[in-house]
């Protein structure tokens, strides 16, 4: 009998539980959600993205809120997980009624939700997602509540491409790619496509899925095929080890890598083995204009800013603005305001979406260099046309 | 009911006919798979290709995503089943890893990695509900007919099976053949109600659920299976707060049954008439004693 | 280049033969695939780069540590996921579901308590790799390889040469009648558990060396399957030769024909053998029918 007990105690626990997640009442906030990937091994850039939005937000709230209104920010972790996203997202536009989505620094994640947010009529701005297909799905059709305040993969595959060709005098190149991954293969794609247009061989074309950890085959096959660059658009732990291999191997080609790369782990893993390489990424750290907002952060959270957190400051900074220019804390107001966004200054350069793509045009890439067991600033690279 | 309770219903009865398999095939019949996820990859995106690609209407294309992971099912039962229980674990296992790998390389049909979005959300609540308690019946019945009792001996002990003219391999295909076709119908409708899949979403921590709901509502009780998937899809989306130690709670929650108490939560329960009628008589001895 | 290859599918051959050796012990005394083997090797790893970077011990102190704590985990898991199932005399099913069970915990708590990142051991051997004409062979790996050598010599001589390796013969043979014989089932089991867990704890810290240490490390338990299958599931010498078989024909697999699906040809050549060879290359071992 005991047992039986048990079980329907659990059934009541459920369903009342369930239940007890209806809506509170509406006070008199702008209520703002986030979603993120705040648990599993992406956990330190999802953290790192909600960081920079919460400092963002505080700061704000500090200076009177938008429109006279306190922000309040309601945070949710996706674990990394595309279903887990689509779950969330749904909650924070059904259940907990936000105006505004922020999140998040995956484009698996981001084109997941994106029809969530057609549906539910409540605009999403990726801090750190680069498809092109987070915003437009196939040509000709636009995400209309989907934005996004970071470069596209296209451009980054054509930075690193004319990169490899002007800065570093490569006419052999190879790539190194995760197929698993759809950042990786689509930076992939846009780099074959820049390099084949400014007349550069690709003489090495490898794959690996998640969860690999050798990649000898496939290194010494580019070995073999002597390219004066290697490509690397993936992670920075498969970036660890894939470089340590390549050099036990005795390649001594240039390795070029994305935004996957940048974090401590990477130089705390493999610094010998990345000392002369570059990446391309959104902004940088030790950027001039960073560092008061940097000191502030580290005084907040205990811990060093990422590129992330910088990311996650732009979209609110750039969320603020639409809610200002909309002159209501609405949904549909916000995101028509979004869509013809000009002229708003963000850390990492300036904020003019492209109503066609929902992309914001002009951003510049900042090239980074490994130097010393360090990040380096390298150079700033000329924006898209 | 709001969309978010409607959500959490809908996700149940597709976890529920893919531990519906399960339960037949590892709970009832004895063969543990752990690649359950595979099964539903294929019928997720077999009839995602046909909604989207041929604009094939939505009940046609779930049948034909239930019966190309039926399909799948021979070839890989075929020298499998034979052998002992552990190479038809891990061989399930390769299998689900294998489909995973497949869809990711072949690019231009399905998408790759980046998966396949904007599917159009055809799953509504009725009839996934109707579906899912329609196969549970089914279930229910084949496993108490004569069918159901030689899975059972398959699973107690093969060697006696045989030797009463009980064909264990063609039982144990059966039952994966079933197990496959259910799985693949909850592909099918969890990719039109998600509206978008990727490989990523069909791996080891969905495997690893599904079996961890067979094992905690009772391997050998359809009602177990069915109370388990409402309980282990709703708990969590309560519990939020710790999130992350969901697959860490399953782990233990798995080792701690099989130690304790193997039979899970509701053992050989059934609800049935008889069965109330069982309950109803005791709760009555029960205050006439005290009385 | 070939021979490169070679080189490369031979060193990663031998980090899953030391896996496997512990594997296919376990299976031949007890007859069941212990899922949770590779998640003993993982702890290992950890306690191994703990040791040396919290400690500070000295190398060889960390190895001996990984192998004695991996060791006793080990047996800690025989007693509580396997024993009681052992002493009911449960179905096969019970024990796979349990150690499924303790796999995904170990990993998950892993996850969640040390964290998700990645720790890279110390480079303890020189780096640069020996280069003989054109091939690249590292350091490392030649020690894995001989390190390999010596725990499957170590265990063979201790199973047969040794009164306790008798004790563990009979036992495999048939456990109920060498209990009849006087030989405790409890004890065969709990050193089994013991030295299986040691050798996962070596092979842990040089698989840490080589590829860094993460909570997921467990799922090579799969490939300890596989190349204990295809070398034969319950000969020792035939986990090690499945276990340089399957790291050539992987490497090969993936160089050659397609690098993303290289797991997909280990399961392949499983496959295969069941098929063609169920004895594996090695084994001797009748196939029990079901």
């Amino acid at each position: 009998m005991s047992r039986k007990i048990v079980v329907a105690t659990l059934l009541l626990a459920v369903l009342f539980s369930l239940s007890a997640c209806r809506q509170q009442a509406k006070g008199e906030t702008i209520k703002i959600g986030f979603f993120g990937a705040l648990s599993g091994d992406q956990a330190v850039w999802g953290q790192a993205d909600r960081d920079g939005v919460i400092l963002t937000v505080e700061q704000i709230n500090a200076a009177g809120g938008i429109l006279g209104k306190k922000v309040e920010l309601v945070v949710y972790d996706d674990k990394g997980d595309q279903l887990e996203a689509v779950n969330v997202v749904k909650r924070l536009i059904n259940e907990d009624k936000v105006v505004a989505i922020i999140g998040c620094n995956s484009s698996g994640r981001n084109i997941a939700v994106a029809p969530v947010a057609e549906a539910g009529k409540v605009p999403v701005i990726s801090t750190f997602a680069t498809n092109p297909r987070v915003t437009v799905p196939e040509p000709g059709k636009l995400m209309k509540y989907t934005f996004r305040v970071c470069f596209i993969d296209s451009y980054s595959g054509y930075v690193k491409a004319k990169f490899a060709w002007d800065d570093l005098g490569a006419r052999r190149a190879a790539v190194l790619y995760e197929i698993s991954s759809d950042y990786s293969v689509g930076v992939r794609d846009f780099f074959k496509q820049s390099w084949a247009e400014l007349g550069g061989e690709l003489v090495a074309d490898e794959a690996f899925k998640s969860g690999d950890v050798d990649f000898r085959p496939q290194l010494t096959k580019i070995k073999e095929a002597n390219p004066d660059v290697i490509i690397m658009p993936f992670l920075y732990k498969e970036v660890a080890l894939a470089t340590r291999q390549a050099r036990d191997l005795g390649i001594t080609a240039t390795f070029l890598g994305g935004d996957g790369w940048p974090s401590s782990a990477l130089l705390e893993m493999a610094a010998d083995a990345v000392e002369g390489s570059y990446f391309v990424n959104h902004g940088d750290i030790n950027a001039p204009n960073v560092q008061e907002w940097r000191e502030q952060y580290k005084k907040r959270f205990n811990k060093d800013i990422e590129i992330n957190s910088i990311m996650g400051h732009d979209a609110m900074i750039m969320l603020k603005a639409a809610i200002e220019k909309a002159g209501k804390a609405e949904p549909e107001a916000i995101r028509d305001a979004l869509e013809n966004l000009k002229g708003v200054e963000v850390f990492t350069g300036v904020i003019n979406i492209d109503p066609a793509t929902h992309n914001p045009v002009g951003k510049a890439a900042s090239i980074i260099a490994i130097r010393n067991g360090q990040f380096q600033f390298y150079k700033q690279f000329e924006p898209m046309k | 009911m709001s969309g978010y309770f409607a959500g959490i219903v809908i996700l149940t009865c597709v976890n529920l006919l893919a531990v519906l398999g399960l339960s037949l095939l590892t709970g009832f019949t004895g063969s543990f798979c752990f690649g359950q996820a595979g099964f539903m990859a294929v019928g997720a995106y077999v009839s995602t290709l046909l909604t989207m690609r041929l604009n094939a209407p939505f009940p046609l294309a779930l049948v034909a995503g239930c019966f190309a992971s039926l399909l799948v099912s021979i070839p890989l039962g075929y020298p499998t089943l034979r052998l002992k229980g552990d190479y038809f674990a891990i061989a399930t296992l390769g299998f689900a890893e294998a489909t995973r790998l497949v869809v990711e390389n072949l690019e231009k049909i399905t998408g790759g990695s980046r998966g396949i979005p904007s599917i159009p959300t055809r799953t509504s609540l009725p009839v996934i509900l109707i579906v899912a308690l329609f196969c549970v019946w089914l279930i229910r019945n084949y496993v108490s007919s004569r069918h159901g009792r030689n899975c059972i001996a398959v699973r107690e002990d093969q060697l006696a099976a045989e030797a009463i003219a009980v064909n264990t391999f063609r039982y144990k295909q059966i039952s994966f053949a079933i197990n496959a076709a259910l799985a693949g119908l909850s592909g099918g409708f969890l990719a039109h109600y998600v509206g978008f899949i990727q490989p990523s979403m069909f791996g080891i921590p969905k495997s690893t659920e599904l079996i961890a709901m067979v094992i905690f509502g009772g391997m050998h009780s359809v009602t177990g299976a069915v109370l388990a998937s409402i309980v282990l899809t709703a708990l969590p989306e309560v519990l939020r707060v710790a999130s992350a130690w969901r697959l860490v709670a399953y782990g233990a929650l798995v080792v701690t049954i099989m130690v304790v108490r193997p039979e899970g939560l509701l053992g050989s329960w059934e609800l049935s008439w008889s069965s109330l009628r069982e309950l109803r008589s005791a709760w009555q001895r029960r205050f006439q004693t005290q009385s | 280049m070939i021979l490169q290859q070679i080189v490369n599918g031979i060193s990663i051959g031998a980090v899953y033969a030391l896996i496997a050796v512990g594997y296919s012990l376990v299976y031949s005394v007890l007859n069941f695939s212990n899922f949770a083997h590779g998640d003993v090797l993982m702890l290992g790893a950890y306690i191994g780069f703990f040791s040396l970077m919290l400690l500070k011990v000295p190398f060889p102190l960390a190895i001996a540590l990984a192998m004695v704590g991996a060791g006793i985990i080990a047996m800690i898991i025989e007693k509580i996921a396997y024993r009681p199932l052992r002493l009911r005399r449960a179905p096969l099913l019970y024990f796979m579901i349990s150690a499924m069970g303790m796999s995904i915990f170990l990993q998950n708590f892993t996850i969640v308590t040390i964290g998700p990142n990645f720790r890279t051991y110390p480079d303890i051997f020189p780096v640069k790799p020996f280069a003989v004409g054109n091939l690249s062979i590292g350091r490392l790996d030649l020690v894995i390889l001989i390190v390999t050598v010596i725990v499957l010599l170590l265990l063979t001589w201790l199973v047969y040469k040794t009164r306790i390796g008798i004790a563990i013969q009979a036992a495999a043979y048939n456990m109920r009648v060498a209990s009849l014989m006087g030989i405790n089932p409890d004890l065969i089991a709990t050193l089994v558990f013991l030295l299986a867990g040691a050798s996962a704890g070596i092979g842990g810290v040089l698989f840490g060396m080589k590829y860094t240490v993460y909570p997921w490390m467990g799922m090579l338990t799969i490939k300890a399957f596989v190349a204990a299958v295809v070398g034969g599931l319950g000969s020792l010498p035939g986990a090690v030769v499945g276990a340089f078989v399957l790291g050539i024909t992987e490497t090969f697999a993936a160089a050659y024909i397609s690098s993303a699906f290289r797991d997909l040809f280990s399961y392949l050549l499983m496959t295969i053998i069941i098929v063609a060879r169920p004895a594996g290359l090695m084994g001797t071992v009748a196939q029990e029918k079901a």
